[in-house]
């Protein structure tokens, strides 16, 4: 048969854009400007001729040769006293804590000689099963930001610490004398030490020192409700790892809801197909979460509409109030009973959670709830999580307070209230009204820079802190370097302005010793605290107290409720929602490049915020649905609640049609040099996105983070964007093979993942494995190191993206790069979205093959999505090893695909040669060009000090590679042999691996047949990603499988009997329908 | 039962008697040496003429009222000080080295009379030290420039004689044969040429000889670029001056301190460590003195430890000292000495030479060069017996090499030439 299939570079040439082809005639894209040389007027006059230039030439090319030759003299210092836990080259593991407001994490440290280099988990974190967040990953980074705050200051100038406790000793006494109003704004504070330490400021400075807890994100709505229904202003522990059916009304839970790394962690254990039983997830949001892609079943419906879906469902499972229709084009109706009667037959293990901050919708969430019985078994009211403790009411009562002027001294911790507070309560003008201000922030951001003292904390790498964060659970946070600067830890700081000489670490010490010791487990101090600091955490026998008043059951009337949910569900036109990204929240870490960089799962944008709009409401309105890298995306102007900014406009499948989506966390100005690099402008101010926090309005007493009051203007500009994908569909192969539980459960391997038989010469029919061009490596012997990714279990989080950023010294580029498809990254995670046309589909309306192939580009309006996380694959036949000329990537004998830097030349064939396009060249020196000096880490003397020393920096022209973290490999051969025994599953892991947080990557010896790794290799459910060429990978993929009702079985079997596809298609909004083309061939071949 | 007891008896006996002649002669060996005594006693905390941890002991004698007393607090201080009360010196004593208690000594009155002899009457200072101090290291001169220069001016000498012969031959052919008769031959007009013309003839005789002669210059032209570039970046016998005169001759050869003593980290780390100066005052505190520069460069060690040698205590700031590294591998190799060490029981003197007997300074002894370490690989077996990490690959090698009938495997054989073995 003839292959009829087609490859393009780009849309562009798919398309035959003039300008393309104009474009692809001439060698260089961009006129070259020699003209602009030749015409310098001033070239006559040099005095320089040709022979002094060669001259010149000649003596540089000389000079550089014999400077080359000198031995550069190389300094070694050792220790004056060395420390004995240090052993230079021996990597220490420190437990400690991250929490910052929005994410809470037990991790691990891992420092050499001194200093931090990576963040793993804390396999001893049972609250969170050692999960992280790509932010929690990444945080190390921050350590060593040379835009930190290096000393403290008053009025923005530089002051010794004496100084400036004297200043705010003295003016706090005066402002205590005369009777004036001292007040502490905070993020949540989850640490019993820190609490008491704030007790003990209140009781130096009297009654009218008042604390002011406060979230960028709000989540008071929900405690609201609680404190309405319950009698407790709390947010309650919820365990996802016990509801069989899940309903999630527009809550992020996996990646930015609350404790997002727990409830993904719980999540995933109940993924597994083969397991006792599969949760069922259902989603109903406006905007394409990563929550919402994981969904077995995904709802779009407009963000006003998510307080009548609450009404609806609670009407299904027994309430009776007074609903309203709301628009059904994805069949959200039928989904939504359908939910409902699963959730009802769960008998208790069901859950509904929902991410509007609403306290009358959260009302509604609980009563479902309660209808359902689930307060027994999925959600935990009795241990309640402590974070997220704002209150937006009294933060807006404080704003007031300081407007008029009563507030004399103003303490501001962990948050940034000039960026996130909504422009309409006007926190900057407020701050101004205020005589004396202290921020205690890490750097001078936007409302430290506005403070009369600017008393930077220690980076949590510098500190010493303990968190509750739920029930009984301790985690303790401990320094692993020194303060780098001239800092001081914020509880420090305000032991010593309440006249107390002890340091923080001595009170924390007292305070466990006076008030928790009972609780514990251990007769003394030290025996506990050696244990808790050593495992970082620790659990108690009761739950610390929380000084939550207690109310009896109050009298609540649902029916009330449920009328203002009625009454607050205002359509409109066009309505908006701003969410937190993956990677970057609240903007926190906004001056973190490899955050910036990290791809959203979603959309695959990096480095930007952007109006996130359904495909088929650009295509109405003439947005440009393509970009690349010489296709800039359309922009529009977007008011929202009378704000007006300028966006680019990005197509998101899955989006509500008639809604939009936007980020928070963008635009900042005063974080650092990294957010300097964006290409948008805030004010005078380069920045990375724009800030919507502006846009937000305070309704119900809480921040409202949708609206409808929204109008959207296309204007003629157009923005370069940053994506690393630009492509989104399988085209008909099987790239990411999935079938649902039923067909899983009911049906064979050869159904739904049936093997690749090709026909050999003497046309007998053979497995693809059994056919080989080349003779095969002796890879039985020894170690065979493989890794394998469980489709089920992979969220498409990016911690992984970031724990192989970090381990393996991976540069980051800058979003002009990622612009020309210049990411380095060793592991991406590719998202693919469903489309609406198959190739039974094309062959049934009698599309040609143009046509057919040409509509499967497109995704379906509302897709399904699954994610894939491709790295190098270790083929055993791997193509870029018989193409490199110089023998720079060979195989190893423990089944690796080599990569040797120092004798690659460059000639880029392996990345041409690659299937996988896993290869990344170093176009630039990335460590010394200017272009990059913001953006690269390894650029700035601080930050270099991140660098994994036991991983080579590549230099410019050579090709780099997942190396299989091939440095944890040989470190974990070496403890075995000179411990004399042979390595033990799970002793060597690769960095994507120990960091994921739902254990979707397996890594370990393909030869030791007891290995998790092999074990699921010989599953039914793996496969080899294009197995059809003959590749022969190391790296093995799982089979996803959805837990949905219909049949789903692999193409190729679905064309050899084309009446059983017929059964449960649900063509409307995509099902599996990607399968591979090589089979369907190989079928027809062997037809012949 | 009564002839075993006697045989028992007899047995204890002989014991004794034996125990008692070694002690007799030993002790009686040691009470000679007063010097050996205090060096093996005392020295570690006193020195005659300075103070260290303990006073300086010169003139003790006179400080004390009686030698009795003397003996008694050198056998054990802390129960003197509780037996006599009385004496203040003795408290005083105590009191002004900070209470640190002087641990009472398993010593005979003999051998601490033997001690104070030494102390009073101690030897003079060796001038022997005094003169090599003086001298410095020996230079080993190099000669080889004044050889060539000799032989050149002999070579200069040979070349003026050979022509003044060949004026005298040309002159008496000139004589005999007279002018005109030498005219017609050929290679008597040569002569009259110049020095180039004639080259050029003899070359255009002699094409075969020049050709070879061509080729033999270019091979040696190459041959020596070649080499000359192979050598760069091999520091092979890089020898670098030190901050401190540091001699492993002195410490690893004459003192016999094993190597893991100071690069502690060898077998547990890739680096096998520079030793922190805490590692060098473990014995320096006592020992200020060398045999080679005198206190000049143990003074540094106590400089970079911030020690002070008049208080005897750490009480300046603390210098790191700035080595000068040796043996440096490129960025892009993973060298891992614990590796080597501990798995492979590869001794070091394999790739740094015999230690011991290097003077300061140290120097690189392997060229460290991939090629030297390939080869390495290539002969060396592994130590597969008796550790198990090895027991399934072995008996898979043995598998796979059975026709050849080999059970011991080189590191290449496992693997060990491939390209991230080494390098990532």
């Amino acid at each position: 048969m003839s292959n009829t299939k087609q490859y393009w570079n780009s849309l562009e040439q798919l398309n035959n854009d003039e300008a393309f082809i104009a474009k692809a005639n001439n060698e260089f894209a961009e006129e070259l400007p020699v003209d602009e040389f030749l015409g310098n007027e001033n070239l006559g006059s040099t005095n320089t001729s040709r022979r002094d230039f060669l001259k010149f030439v000649g003596f540089s090319v000389a000079a550089a040769t014999l400077a080359a030759c000198e031995a550069p003299v190389i300094k070694s210092i050792p220790y004056v006293n060395k420390p004995e836990e240090i052993t230079p080259g021996v990597a220490n593991y420190y437990a400690s804590t991250y929490y910052d407001g929005t994410d809470f994490a037990s991790v691990l440290v891992k420092t050499r000689e001194g200093r931090p280099i990576h963040i793993e988990s804390n396999k001893l974190a049972k609250l969170h099963m050692g999960g992280l967040t790509p932010r929690v990953n990444a945080s190390v980074l921050g350590l060593y930001d040379s835009e930190r705050q290096m000393y403290p200051s008053i009025n923005g100038e530089q002051a010794s610490w004496k100084s400036v406790d004297d200043k705010v000793t003295s003016t706090l006494e005066s402002v205590k004398a005369a009777g004036g109003n001292i007040r502490i704004l905070t993020n949540t504070i989850i640490s019993p030490s820190t609490k008491a330490v704030i007790k003990k400021f209140e009781e130096a400075y009297g009654a009218n020192v008042k604390t002011v807890t406060y979230d960028a994100y709000s989540y008071a709505g929900m405690r609201k409700a609680n404190k309405a229904m319950f009698g407790k202003a709390v947010l309650p522990n919820y365990k996802f790892d016990q509801a069989k059916v899940i309903v999630s009304l527009g809550a992020d839970f996996l990646s930015t809801w609350l404790m997002a790394n727990s409830y993904s962690a719980q999540y995933a254990l109940r993924r597994n197909p083969d397991g006792k039983w599969m949760n069922k997830h259902y989603q109903f949001e406006s905007n394409m979460s990563l929550t919402g892609t994981n969904a077995d079943v995904r709802a779009a419906i407009k963000p006003s509409e998510i307080g009548l879906v609450a009404l609806e469902l609670y009407n299904l499972v027994g309430g009776s109030v007074t609903g309203k229709k709301f628009e059904n084009d994805n069949a959200a109706h039928e989904k939504l009973a359908k939910a409902a009667k699963e959730l009802k037959a769960a008998n208790g293990h069901a859950l509904v959670v929902c991410g509007v901050n609403d306290p009358d919708v959260q009302m509604i969430v609980n009563a479902i709830n309660e209808k359902l019985g689930a307060y027994n078994h999925t959600i935990d009211l009795d241990t309640p999580t402590h974070i997220r403790q704002g209150d937006d009411e009294a933060f807006a009562g404080l704003v007031k307070e300081m407007k008029s002027g009563a507030v004399d001294a103003l303490l501001i911790n962990g948050v940034n209230p000039v960026y996130t507070a909504p422009a309409a309560v006007g926190f900057a003008e407020a701050l101004k009204k205020v005589k004396f201000s202290v921020s205690f922030a890490d750097r001078a951001d936007e409302t430290a820079s506005l403070c009369t003292v600017i008393a930077p904390d220690n980076h949590y790498l510098e500190s010493w802190n303990d968190y509750n964060p739920v029930g009984n659970y301790i985690s303790f946070q401990q320094p692993t370097i020194n303060a780098l600067f001239d800092t001081r830890q914020m509880q420090d700081s305000l032991l010593r302005w309440s006249g107390i000489n002890t340091s923080y670490y001595d009170f924390m010490k007292s305070t466990w010793e006076g008030e928790y010791l009972p609780a514990t487990n251990e007769p003394f101090l030290h025996t506990f605290w050696n244990k808790a600091v050593h495992d970082g955490v620790y659990e108690l026998k009761s739950a610390v107290a929380e000084s939550n008043e207690e109310v009896a059951m109050p009298a609540y009337d649902i029916t009330a409720a449920a009328a203002n949910v009625l009454k607050g569900a205002k359509s409109g036109e066009w309505e908006v929602e701003f969410y937190l990204s993956n990677a970057i929240a609240e903007g926190n870490q906004a001056n973190n490049p490899w955050l910036q960089e990290l791809p959203d799962p979603v959309s695959k944008m990096t480095w930007d915020n952007y109006i996130a709009m359904n495909q088929v409401d650009m295509e109405r309105l003439g947005f440009a649905t393509k970009y690349a890298e010489e296709s800039p995306a359309d922009m529009a102007k977007i008011t929202v609640n009378g704000y007006t900014i300028e966006l680019p406009v990005i197509a998101q499948p899955g989006q509500k049609i008639g809604a939009v989506s936007i980020a928070l966390g963008y635009g900042r100005t005063k974080a650092g040099k990294v957010v300097e690099q964006g290409d948008a402008t805030v004010g005078e101010v380069k920045s990375i996105g724009q800030n919507l926090f502006n846009a937000i309005t305070i309704s119900n007493g809480v921040m409202k983070y949708s609206s409808a009051d929204v109008s959207i203007e296309k204007t003629e500009n157009t923005y370069p964007v940053g994506s690393t994908q630009t492509h989104h569909t399988m085209m008909g192969r099987k790239i990411i093979n999935e079938t649902s539980l039923k067909t899983y459960k009911e049906s064979g391997k050869e159904v739904w993942n049936p093997d690749h038989i090709l026909s050999d010469a003497y046309g007998n029919k053979k497995h693809i494995k059994d056919l080989d061009l080349w003779e095969a490596h002796d890879i039985e012997k020894g170690h065979r190191w493989g890794l394998s990714v469980d489709l089920n279990a992979c969220l498409g989080c990016g911690a992984c993206v970031i724990a192989c950023h970090s381990e393996n010294n991976v540069p980051v580029v800058g979003k002009d790069e990622v612009r020309r498809t210049r990411t380095m990254s060793w592991l991406r995670i590719d998202r693919y979205f469903s489309s609406d046309m198959t190739k039974l589909r094309g062959k049934e309306e009698g599309l040609g093959k143009i046509d057919m192939y040409g509509q499967m580009e497109d995704p379906s309006a509302y897709p399904e999505v699954a994610y894939q996380p491709v790295m190098c694959q270790h083929c055993n036949h791997a193509p870029c090893e018989t193409v490199c000329p110089v023998a720079a990537t060979t195989h190893s004998n423990e089944g690796m695909n080599q990569m040797t830097y120092n004798r690659c030349i460059g000639t880029r064939y392996c990345a041409n040669n690659c299937p996988y396009k896993v290869r990344r060249f170093n176009w630039f020196n990335y460590v010394g060009d200017a272009k990059f000096t913001d953006v690269n880490p390894s650029q700035s003397d601080l930050a270099k000090m991140v660098l994994n020393p036991d991983v080579v920096v590549r230099a410019r022209g050579v090709m780099e590679k997942c190396s299989f973290c091939v440095q944890r490999i040989q470190a974990g051969k070496l403890e075995a042999k000179k411990a004399g025994r042979p390595v033990e599953d799970g002793e060597v892991t690769s960095a994507c691996a120990s960091a994921c947080t739902t254990g979707a990557i397996y890594f370990g010896d393909l030869n030791d047949k007891e290995t998790k790794v092999r074990k699921s290799v010989d599953d039914d459910r793996a496969y080899n990603l294009l197995e059809e060429i003959g590749t022969k990978p190391n790296v093995y993929y799982m089979t996803k499988v959805r837990n949905v009702d219909e049949e789903r079985i692999h193409e190729s079997i679905a064309a050899a009997h084309p009446h059983a596809s017929h059964e449960g298609g649900h063509e409307e909004h995509g099902h599996e329908e990607s399968h591979g083309e090589e089979a369907h061939q190989s079928h027809e071949e062997n037809a012949h | 039962m009564a002839s075993s007891n006697m045989w028992s008896r007899s047995k204890i006996w002989l014991h004794a008697a034996f125990l008692s002649f070694f002690l007799v002669f030993s002790t009686a060996g040691f009470s000679q040496d007063g010097e050996k005594l205090f060096k093996a006693n005392c020295a570690s905390c006193h020195k005659l003429d300075k103070k260290l941890v303990g006073p300086a002991l010169s003139g003790v004698q006179d400080r004390w009222e009686s030698k009795d007393n003397l003996v008694l607090w050198v056998k054990n201080s802390q129960g003197y000080l509780g037996d006599h009360p009385e004496d203040s010196y003795a408290a005083d004593l105590f009191s002004e080295f900070g209470g640190s208690v002087m641990p009472a000594m398993p010593l005979s009155d003999e051998e601490v009379g033997a001690i104070l002899d030494y102390i009073a009457n101690p030897p003079a200072p060796a001038e022997a030290a005094v003169v090599e101090t003086t001298s410095a290291a020996p230079v080993e001169d190099d000669y080889t420039v004044f050889w060539l220069l000799g032989f050149a001016v002999v070579l200069l000498i040979v070349v003026f004689v050979l022509v003044d012969v060949k004026k005298s031959v040309k002159a008496l052919l000139i004589d005999v044969k007279g002018e005109e008769a030498l005219a017609g031959i050929g290679e008597y007009n040569d002569l009259e040429l110049s020095f180039g013309k004639r080259a050029q003839l003899w070359l255009a005789r002699n094409k075969t000889i020049a050709a070879l002669g061509m080729v033999v210059v270019l091979v040696l032209v190459l041959n020596v670029v070649w080499n000359g570039l192979l050598g760069v970046g091999v520091y092979e016998g890089y020898a670098p001056p030190q901050p401190i005169k540091f001699s492993h001759k002195i410490h690893a050869g004459d003192n016999e301190i094993q190597c893991v003593y100071c690069h502690s980290s060898a077998p547990q780390s890739k680096h096998s460590g520079i030793p922190s100066i805490n590692v060098c005052m473990n014995c320096h505190k006592g020992i200020s003195e060398g045999s080679r520069w005198g206190t000049e460069e143990i003074s540094k060690i106590y400089d970079a430890a911030g020690w002070n040698a008049e208080t005897a205590s750490y009480d300046k700031p603390e210098k790191p000292v700035k080595w000068i590294r040796i043996h440096n591998l490129p960025d892009h190799v993973y060298f891992n000495h614990s590796q080597h060490v501990v798995v492979g029981e590869i001794e070091c003197q394999t790739c740094h030479g015999e230690v011991e007997t290097f003077d300061y300074p140290m120097k690189q002894y392997a060229p460290l060069t991939m090629g030297w370490c390939i080869n390495c690989h290539r002969e060396t077996e592994v130590k597969m017996n008796g550790n198990d990490y090895y027991e399934k690959i072995h008996a898979e090698l043995v598998e796979k090499y059975k026709d050849e009938g080999l059970e011991k495997f080189t590191v290449s054989q496992m693997g060990g030439l491939e390209c991230a073995k080494c390098h990532y």
